[in-house]
């Protein structure tokens, strides 16, 4: 049928595959460089305001227009693409991990403390944990965000589903940028589903207000 | 072990000249209290009277201005924070077990971090679960919100007592429980008050609860001490005003099952007293002299008894002596509970006892003197 006309001709299967891999590799570092951020700023509230604010102007850049400024730096194809989402990406991890740190509430860091915790085990122990819904809902908006620019990297050759959907594009051809486009579309709802089903299990384990 | 107790047993805790102000408001004032190894000191007060600051300034949650906080002699100061927290046991208010971790995570976190194995911290957490009566099988592995209040509260106690400190600071622990639970939770406290030996200073507000479990109790007012000492001596010598509204001096009654015979025994004339061995007629004598309706006797043995001038009459010439013929005399401790002396007095129908100080008659306890004393 219509559907396995373009996954074969298309070759959906190895772009699916590319297309995770450039967003497990975005969202991995954008999680890793987030949640750093997010501590450090946090340890040194001063940076707080000008980090955010950096990173809150690279939110308004248009995706299109982040990509082709990355073009000069990271050449053509994965590399700007990958940038790209992990710039886009850091902000909302950054600025939960920073918000979930700071607003733990004062009777369990009190507590930490009364028991002979030091300050790094106070961090670790308990505001960590007890942050880390609010550092799970940053890590979901940032899966919504990679998805869509790792998408969008089709239009510089990167590969993945992007790629398939110019194809359909530049050929007119209804049915590929059909198919593709409901397959990304499934994919992205899929992965915000799960992320949000993390998130829940997160806020029932360690959420402060249930 | 990576750590050392800082302190195996409180000789004393002392706060002197201390102060700590938040701006332009003292929260403590000048302050010098000695919390004696060993006993239950309470402070107690209004909100804002700076009795939670004082206890915190005893594990460094605070710092003082000015003055001098030791344990022990040595400044407290010159301890390295975290050591001295590990090293006392704090019960906080709302208890505040950590609602991310089990049950058993919250009692063995210091445990943890002090580099214990998991065997052995598993077999200590069973332990002080079940030495709060909370069967370990079924509570080690539950999370903080599937307890109720005062499972929650035990399990407070519990992790307080992890590292088995010498000292402990509860504030206000029972302060969120209804009165059903506040009630029997302090009755279980009590009982284990003992079994524990530990150093305890204890902040509430409630009066009640301070002379139930205070051995002394220190009234703050205003960022200042205002008075201290025993919940007898509050009752009876209020330093103030403010002191007697706080203890409710009026209404002694209300304090009762803190009271001993002591407080409320009659002085006792020695004259009142006759050698048992005495022959009634040589007796009655003596009661006509000396103008003695009654008269009491007192035996080596502790035992006592009374008689009256007609009981002696009667014996008369019979040539019986005192010790036959005097009716028995109840006979209480004078540290003996007040609460208790009555019930007793009630049970026997007897309208009074002979009260011993040391071994010693030191005077007598009338069952409606009581009532007059304490209304």
């Amino acid at each position: 049928m219509e559907i396995q006309r373009v996954w074969n001709s298309q070759l959906l299967s190895l772009r699916t595959l590319e297309h995770l891999y450039m967003f497990t590799i975005a969202l991995s570092v954008s999680i890793l460089v987030g949640i750093a951020v997010g501590v450090l700023i946090y340890r040194n509230p001063k940076l707080a305001d000008p980090v955010l604010n950096g990173l809150n102007v690279v939110e308004t850049i248009p995706d299109v227009a982040l990509l082709v400024l990355l073009l000069p730096i990271f050449g053509i194809g994965t590399g700007p693409t990958v940038a790209a989402s992990i710039l886009y990406s850091i902000l909302p991890i950054a600025r939960n991990t920073y918000t979930g740190l700071a607003n733990v509430p004062r009777e369990y860091v009190e507590i930490g403390e009364a028991l002979g915790l030091s300050p790094g085990e106070v961090l670790m122990r308990v505001r960590f944990p007890l942050a880390l819904p609010l550092i799970a809902g940053g890590i979901r908006i940032a899966v919504v965000f990679t998805m869509g620019v790792v998408t969008l990297g089709g239009l510089i050759a990167a590969g993945g589903l992007g790629a398939a959907l110019q194809n359909g594009i530049q050929l007119y051809d209804m049915g590929t940028i059909l198919v593709t486009g409901a397959w990304v579309g499934l994919l992205a709802v899929i992965l915000d589903g799960g992320a949000g089903v993390i998130e829940n299990r997160l806020k029932v384990r360690y959420g402060t207000w249930s | 072990m990576k750590f050392k107790k800082l302190f195996n047993r409180i000789e004393s805790i002392r706060l002197e000249k201390v102060t700590k102000r938040y701006g332009d408001r003292f929260a403590v004032r000048d302050l010098d209290l000695e919390v004696r190894g060993g006993e239950l000191m309470i402070l107690i007060g209004r909100s804002g009277s700076g009795k939670t600051t004082t206890l915190r300034m005893i594990n460094r949650l605070i710092d003082p201005d000015s003055g001098r906080v030791s344990i022990n002699g040595a400044d407290v100061e010159d301890f390295d924070p975290v050591r001295l927290r590990r090293s006392i046991g704090y019960v906080i208010q709302n208890i505040g077990l950590l609602p991310h971790l089990k049950v058993s995570e919250n009692i063995g976190l210091i445990l943890k971090l002090e580099g214990w194995d998991e065997a052995k911290i598993r077999e200590r957490v069973t332990e002080l679960l079940n030495f709060v009566s909370l069967p370990p099988e079924s509570f080690m592995d539950r999370y903080p919100h599937q307890l109720s209040g005062g499972q929650q509260q035990r399990i407070g106690l519990a992790r307080a007592l992890a590292m088995d400190p010498p000292l402990l600071l509860m504030d206000e622990p029972f302060g969120a429980l209804d009165p059903l639970l506040r009630t029997q939770l302090q009755d279980e406290f009590c009982k284990i008050k003992k079994e524990l030996g530990k150093t305890i200073v204890f902040v509430t507000h409630d009066v009640n609860e301070a002379f139930k479990l205070g051995d002394r109790v220190a009234i703050m007012d205003n960022a200042s001490l205002v008075q201290l000492g025993t919940p007898e001596e509050l009752i009876f010598e209020p330093s103030s005003e403010l002191v007697s509204e706080i203890v409710d001096s009026k209404r002694k009654y209300r304090h009762m099952e803190v009271l001993k015979v002591r407080d409320m025994m009659q002085p006792l004339d020695p004259g009142y007293f006759l050698e048992g061995s005495l022959p009634a007629e040589i007796a009655l004598q003596k009661m006509v002299d000396g103008g003695l309706e009654v008269a009491l006797v007192f035996k080596e043995s502790g035992a006592a008894g009374r008689i009256s001038l007609n009981e002696v009459l009667k014996a008369g010439k019979t040539g019986k002596n005192l010790n036959e013929i005097s009716k028995p005399l109840l006979v209480f401790p004078a540290d003996a509970s007040l609460f208790e002396g009555l019930t007793q007095l009630k049970e026997e129908g007897e309208s009074m006892a002979l009260v011993l100080e040391e071994g010693m008659p030191a005077g007598l306890l009338f069952s409606d003197r009581v009532l007059q004393g304490l209304i």
